[in-house]
């Protein structure tokens, strides 16, 4: 075990995947010699030089294109689009090519490409910087989406993600870039599909992702000088997301929260949420909570962005209402 | 002019025979509801695939665009594969799920086509990009249409394989129109080549009813390519027959001279009985039996049976399975 950023964990799993397999390599903007926006990359330029850590030009298009296209004859690439708010220019690529590729020509080809992007707001990024991105995807079949909490899971997801064969989309919340973790030495996978459990509690269930699991856990920390029990599910991939973890805790605890990033509106917590209610309504001593972003794009200033983005009180608020209301 | 051989020029008429008539074929059951979805025919553009299918190896990447129903065949896939699947049947090359507009097939690299204009443009990139990785001296083709041009993708794909010198070997059909659109009235220019040119790339435009002509310069492009000089882009300028849905919206004058006049199955016919190459005699022979040969792949592709429902739900991931209704 050590200590390291999320950032330093990130990197850590690039440079064993490259090392292992020749067939892994990097392609995006920025991320070559200069080591990335948020230098996740740093120092592998030179340590596999330009060939395998691919400086492209401004063309996400081209970036996701690449990687698909080489993904089809047999490399593995790790492409970076610097701000997961542009994935807006390659939408296409990831809809209708990525994700499709196997399904259409019926399982002649596969297209294992992670699309590393840094994600989420809370920094005054404003509103082509901040997004949470996984509602676009939500409704993509064949898409794979990935977004750690922790430096361990990131290092483990990263791995994972790289040697998995469908396409995926790999979220870092820039909130949580420079948060430190003990990380484990070596090489470890931790699986995809499958939720943690951040912290066990007995009387409300709280479903978050990413930066919202800190918060959720935050809030749990509260709650339970309230005595009231919260345990915090991290759902670190979200498509598709661990359905039996969620349920199992949910009939454990009868009472659910969903917290998350993104607008309510078709998104993420929308699903989650009526799964819970098709699946456990008769456990649910309450309705289902949610706590989401407010239904508008992410304003500048960062006194707005604080009334659009869910706090740890708001998630609070809903976990002593559904637990007061049952 | 180059010269090739009488059994190549042979081979190539008959190659031109089956893409006409299998489109026209395609055009009958079409209408008699045999084969849903929409249709977009190759017919009028029969030099230009063929052109590009006798320049590509096996080996070769392709990517076939949505009037490429021939080069699907040419590329190596037995016919009646391809026929079946744009019946949509279980016998289809992609089993039935991708149509006329996605039949791919992996043993031959044919990649497939993709419905999005533009949208393989990019996607080449990669796999010429992993090949050249890996080191291999194959290149890929992709067959793009003149409405393409006004897509993004198109030009990150030419600036990016410029710029990496990747083995991509761009076929640009310029067939006119965009659907209902002259080329030349929504582009800055109807000569598409000039584009390639300013991504520093060698580009050129051909006459793609010549089947010589055309022949010619994709072998050329192929050489370059395969030097390790990196990408090409030929413009070849050709006419399809199909109108539009409401039926034919183009002057009379025009028609005529594309149907009649400068038509690739008759020039290359001419040329032949010029050259002693072939009779009429025989050139008709050979329309029979390549009719005889194509309504035998119609008849498999009726015959076969409609996709395993279980189909439906398969290969959306690798690992794990969709739930069933």
């Amino acid at each position: 075990m050590s200590k390291m950023s999320m950032v330093q964990a990130l990197n850590n799993a690039l440079d064993m995947m490259m090392a292992e397999n020749e067939k892994v390599y990097c392609l995006g903007e920025d991320i070559g010699w200069m080591g990335g926006d948020f230098g996740v990359t740093r120092g592998l330029y030179d340590k596999y030089g330009s060939e395998r850590m691919r400086d492209t030009p401004l063309s996400e298009s081209a970036i996701i294109g690449a990687a698909v296209g080489s993904a089809m004859v047999g490399m593995r690439p790790v492409a970076e689009i610097m701000f997961a708010d542009f994935m807006g220019v390659c939408y296409d690529q990831l809809v209708n090519n990525a994700a499709k590729v196997h399904y259409m020509f019926d399982g002649q080809y596969k297209a294992p490409i992670v699309v590393r992007s840094a994600c989420g707001g809370g920094f005054g990024g404003g509103p082509h910087h901040s997004q949470m991105i996984e509602g676009w995807f939500m409704n993509v079949p064949g898409m794979v989406i990935v977004a750690p909490s922790t430096p361990e899971d990131a290092k483990g997801l990263l791995i994972a993600s790289i040697e998995d064969d469908n396409p995926i989309l790999f979220l870092e919340h820039k909130a949580l870039y420079s948060k430190k973790g003990e990380v484990p030495e070596g090489k470890y996978i931790t699986p995809l599909r499958k939720a943690r459990i951040a912290r066990e509690g007995s009387d409300v269930t709280i479903v978050a992702d990413t930066w919202m699991a800190h918060k959720s856990l935050a809030a749990a920390q509260m709650l339970a000088g309230e005595d009231i029990s919260a345990e915090v599910i991290d759902l670190r991939t979200l498509r598709p997301w661990d359905q039996e973890t969620v349920l199992d805790s949910v009939r454990k605890t009868r009472r659910a929260v969903v917290v998350s990033e993104s607008p309510g509106t078709g998104g993420l917590s929308a699903d989650v949420s009526a799964v819970i209610a098709e699946q456990a309504f008769g456990d649910l001593k309450a309705a289902v909570k949610r706590v989401t972003a407010l239904d508008t794009p992410i304003p500048f200033s960062v006194k707005l962005e604080k009334i659009i983005l869910p706090g740890e009180e708001d998630i609070i608020r809903a976990a002593q209402q559904v637990y007061k209301h049952s | 002019m180059m010269d090739i051989s009488s059994e190549l020029y042979l081979k190539m008429y008959c190659d031109m025979l089956h893409v006409r008539k299998f489109e026209q074929a395609l055009e009958r059951e079409f209408k008699l509801g045999n084969v849903p979805g929409m249709l977009h025919t190759g017919i009028g553009q029969e030099a230009t695939m063929v052109a590009v299918a006798h320049s590509l190896r096996t080996t070769d990447g392709l990517f076939p665009d949505h009037r490429s129903h021939g080069l699907l065949f040419l590329k190596g896939t037995p016919g009646e594969r391809i026929m079946a699947e744009l019946f949509g049947k279980a016998t289809g090359v992609c089993s039935g799920k991708g149509g006329s507009l996605h039949s791919a097939d992996k043993s031959v690299n044919n990649f497939g086509d993709n419905a999005v204009e533009g949208s393989f443009m990019v996607t080449a990139l990669g796999v010429g990009l992993g090949w050249q990785m890996q080191g291999s001296d194959a290149l890929v083709a992709v067959m793009l249409g003149d409405g393409t041009a006004g897509e993004g993708a198109w030009h990150e794909s030419l600036n990016l394989a410029a710029a990496w010198k990747l083995p991509v070997l761009y076929c640009c059909v310029n067939n006119g129109y965009a659907i209902s659109t002259p080329v030349g009235k929504s582009h800055a220019t109807g000569d598409l080549y000039k584009f390639a040119a300013a991504y520093d790339m060698p580009s050129v435009q051909v006459d793609g009813n010549d089947l010589l002509a055309a022949y010619e310069a994709t072998q050329k492009a192929v050489e370059h390519i395969r030097a390790g000089k990196g990408p090409y882009f030929i413009e070849y300028m050709t006419w399809r027959w199909q109108g539009l849905f409401m039926g034919e919206f183009r002057e009379k004058e025009e028609v005529r001279y594309w149907k009649e006049e400068h038509e690739p199955i008759k020039l290359a016919g001419e040329d032949m009985v010029q050259k002693g190459i072939a009779t009429i005699e025989l050139l008709k022979k050979i329309e029979n039996e390549v009719q005889e040969e194509i309504e035998r792949w119609v008849t498999f592709a009726k015959q076969s049976p409609d996709p395993d429902p279980l189909k439906a739900t398969t290969n959306v991931y690798i690992g794990w399975e969709v739930e069933t209704r």
